[in-house]
């Protein structure tokens, strides 16, 4: 992950060459500079003032440089701790707080660039006991120390390692004019190196996973152990039952796709059984629900939240209705998710993306291009797009994971 | 050829007190004693030869258990009426600092200190030229104090980076001449110091690295009268034909703390303009 630092350089730097020096020892660390400003002094009496922008490949590199450029008086400009401004009240930051982004993000306190734990786009940022961490609006705490303004923080952009990215050779660019098997290939190769490092991989899933048949074979993933962490709303896990249960999605036959006599009510009358059980779980127990996705989370003991709508019908049990609290309990499952998979879902994509660091590798798998493009724009920038239908896709992951 | 508008005044301290106690450069070595009486006579002869030039000799008093402060040098930088005292990088020289204020201060000056996070030796580092005021860095001085000197002096400045610790002041290196000529030692700066050097200096003596190391550059000029710690023939003849008179003075107890002539004076009749 490369490493940036904005510098301030003052004096009289273009007559003593000293800019020229500072330039000259920047390229010769290997790093590189923008100069984000330069003011020069009008008379020769008048000090001029540069201010430059550093980028190398790693933070020790950075560190090195920047001690080295302060011999010739080139300082990073955040010399200051961060302002910690206490909340007043619980559920509101103070007027002025630094909105965080989903990148990697230090704070200065007492002196010291410290990491902050999770990061999340749009929270706060709060600093108890020297640890800093994104909080979102609604759990700010009153009397928590919240960062406001913008010193003191620096963000890292984000840097796909040379040669190391899955898709170096297409530039992340979202088309559907690329070779779906290679992709595939290489999605699974991430999804094992994430589970060989002991990461998870989340699988994001809308309603079409199970429409286009793609349930038997995530369903395998699931069994055999690839995914390990599933969010999705009500009509995900629905017509997934639904299509266990009565063979059916949506009243249509998941086999002959032909509609079923009454079948517009079939998945009303799953989530009703489910809703007696009490749960997903009780229901799988009790031998109702003999396979699927849900079915398989169940016994593979993966979590899942399922996030309610306005839209949605029962729901089934297991749905939060509150999406808050639907948003809280996916974050308490995003650490150690490495690898990210949105399946044919545009707002449990975005909701996802808001909450994942950005160095999840998150792969966004849709028929629509609309769908990926606008993930990016939410800022997921991390997202790369496969435009494909995903029953295809999610069949030739599981055979090529060997599930 | 203008002479140098200033050299006609200096600050200078008896070497009551001297001697070599600590090591805070190259040359410095606790185990070699500086003879005191000799170190007294070389002094003085230094002191009569300023004299005799047509300079004045001010004194500072002495103070025990401040061995350096004989090298007045490092007091600070004079600019008129103004007076900047030096911000020592080392802390076995910052008990001078209330010395050379109080020196000051008594005597009419107003004195404007740097931040006290930078450190500056003074005219050690420092020496006008060319309307700017030349000024070393990296060895005892930092660049940041270059842009506050330029504040308060209202003089722009130019940073030389001082490259070899052995040549840790600028006045090792630097010598004005008068308003053409300076002697200058290269082998004391980097690159870019050089450059900038030679795009200051229309006519430079450049001293080769017998010379430079034998603290030739740290001599002081009192008109067309040059007192010199060492000379060497072709030195001396550069410096004849441009019409100087050539005084070589003996002050080898001092160069065992790594000062010369200059450091042992501080022109007190300087205006930066």
């Amino acid at each position: 992950m490369s490493a940036r630092e904005v510098v301030d350089l003052e004096g009289h730097i273009i007559d003593s060459l000293l800019l020229a020096k500072v330039l000259d020892v920047i390229l010769a660390s290997g790093a590189e500079y923008e100069l984000l400003d330069v003011e020069i002094g009008r008379t020769n009496t008048d000090t001029s003032r540069a201010r430059l922008e550093i980028t190398a490949k790693d933070e020790a590199t950075l560190a090195t440089l920047l001690v080295g450029l302060q011999v010739h008086g080139a300082n990073a400009r955040s010399s200051t701790d961060a302002d910690l401004e206490p909340a007043d009240r619980d559920g509101v930051l103070p007027t002025g707080f630094y909105s965080t982004t989903n990148l990697p993000t230090q704070v200065r306190v007492d002196g010291h660039w410290i990491d902050v734990v999770n990061p999340e786009m749009d929270c706060g940022l709060v600093v108890a006991d020297g640890v800093a961490r994104t909080v979102p609006m609604h759990r700010v705490r009153a009397g928590n120390g919240v960062v406001v303004g913008r010193e003191g923080v620096r963000v890292t952009a984000p840097a796909r390692p040379r040669g190391a990215s899955v898709f170096e050779f297409m530039n992340s660019e979202v088309s559907s004019e690329k070779p779906k098997a290679l992709l595939v290939a290489r999605v699974a190769d991430r999804i094992r190196q994430a589970r060989e490092s002991g990461s998870k991989v989340l699988a994001v899933c809308g309603p079409a996973v199970v429409h286009t048949g793609s349930s038997p074979p995530l369903a395998r993933l699931v069994r055999a152990g690839w995914i390990n962490v599933l969010f999705a709303g009500n009509g995900f896990a629905t017509h997934d039952i639904e299509s266990n249960v009565m063979g059916t999605s949506l009243g249509v036959s998941v086999l002959e796709g032909v509609s079923s006599e009454g079948g517009h009510a079939n998945h009303l009358r799953v989530i009703n059984e489910v809703r007696r059980f009490g749960s997903i779980a009780a229901a799988v127990d009790a031998g109702y629900i003999e396979g699927g996705v849900m079915f398989e989370c169940v016994r593979r003991k993966v979590p899942y939240v399922l996030a309610g709508s306005l839209r949605d019908d029962g729901p089934l049990p297991d749905v939060f209705p509150n999406v808050i609290e639907a948003a809280d309990a996916m974050r308490d499952l995003v650490p150690g998710v490495a690898v990210a998979l949105m399946l044919a879902t545009t707002l449990h994509a975005i909701a996802t993306g808001n909450i994942l660091p950005s160095g999840v590798e998150t792969f966004c798998v849709d028929i629509n291009q609309a769908v990926v493009t606008k993930l990016a724009d939410r800022g997921s920038s991390q997202a790369l797009g496969i435009v494909t239908d995903v029953g295809l896709f999610v069949s030739d992951l599981a055979d090529a994971l060997g599930a | 050829m203008a002479e140098l508008t200033w050299g006609r005044r200096f600050l200078m301290c008896p070497p009551v007190h001297f001697g070599v106690l600590y090591e805070i450069n190259s040359w410095m070595s606790t185990s070699v004693a500086v003879d005191p009486e000799r170190a007294a006579r070389q002094w003085e002869t230094l002191r009569a030869t300023l004299i005799e030039a047509g300079a004045t000799v001010e004194l500072q008093e002495p103070v025990e258990g401040l061995p350096d402060l004989v090298f007045t040098a490092n007091a600070g930088i004079v600019n008129g009426n103004q007076f900047i005292p030096s911000r020592f990088r080392h802390a076995e020289r910052q008990g001078e600092m209330p010395h050379d204020i109080e020196w000051f201060r008594s005597r009419g000056h107003d004195v404007d200190e740097l931040p006290a996070d930078v450190s500056h030796e003074g005219a050690g580092d420092a020496l006008p030229f060319g309307g700017v005021l030349v000024s070393g860095y990296n060895q005892r001085s930092d660049v940041s104090a270059h842009a506050q000197l330029s504040k308060l002096t209202g003089v722009p400045v130019r940073s030389v980076e001082l490259a070899d610790p052995r040549l840790y002041h600028l006045d090792l290196t630097f010598c004005p001449l008068d308003d053409r000529r300076v002697m200058i030692a290269p082998a004391g700066w980097d690159a870019y110091g050089r450059r900038l050097i030679e795009a200051l200096v229309p006519e430079p003596l450049v001293l080769d690295d017998d010379d430079t190391f034998a603290f030739t550059a740290n001599s002081v000029v009192v008109g067309r009268t040059i007192v010199m710690p060492a000379c060497s023939p072709a030195v001396g003849r550069q410096l004849e034909a441009w019409g100087f008179d050539v005084v070589v003075v003996d002050i080898s107890e001092f160069q065992k703390a790594g000062g010369a002539c200059r450091c042992l004076t501080l022109a007190l009749d300087v205006t930066l303009t």
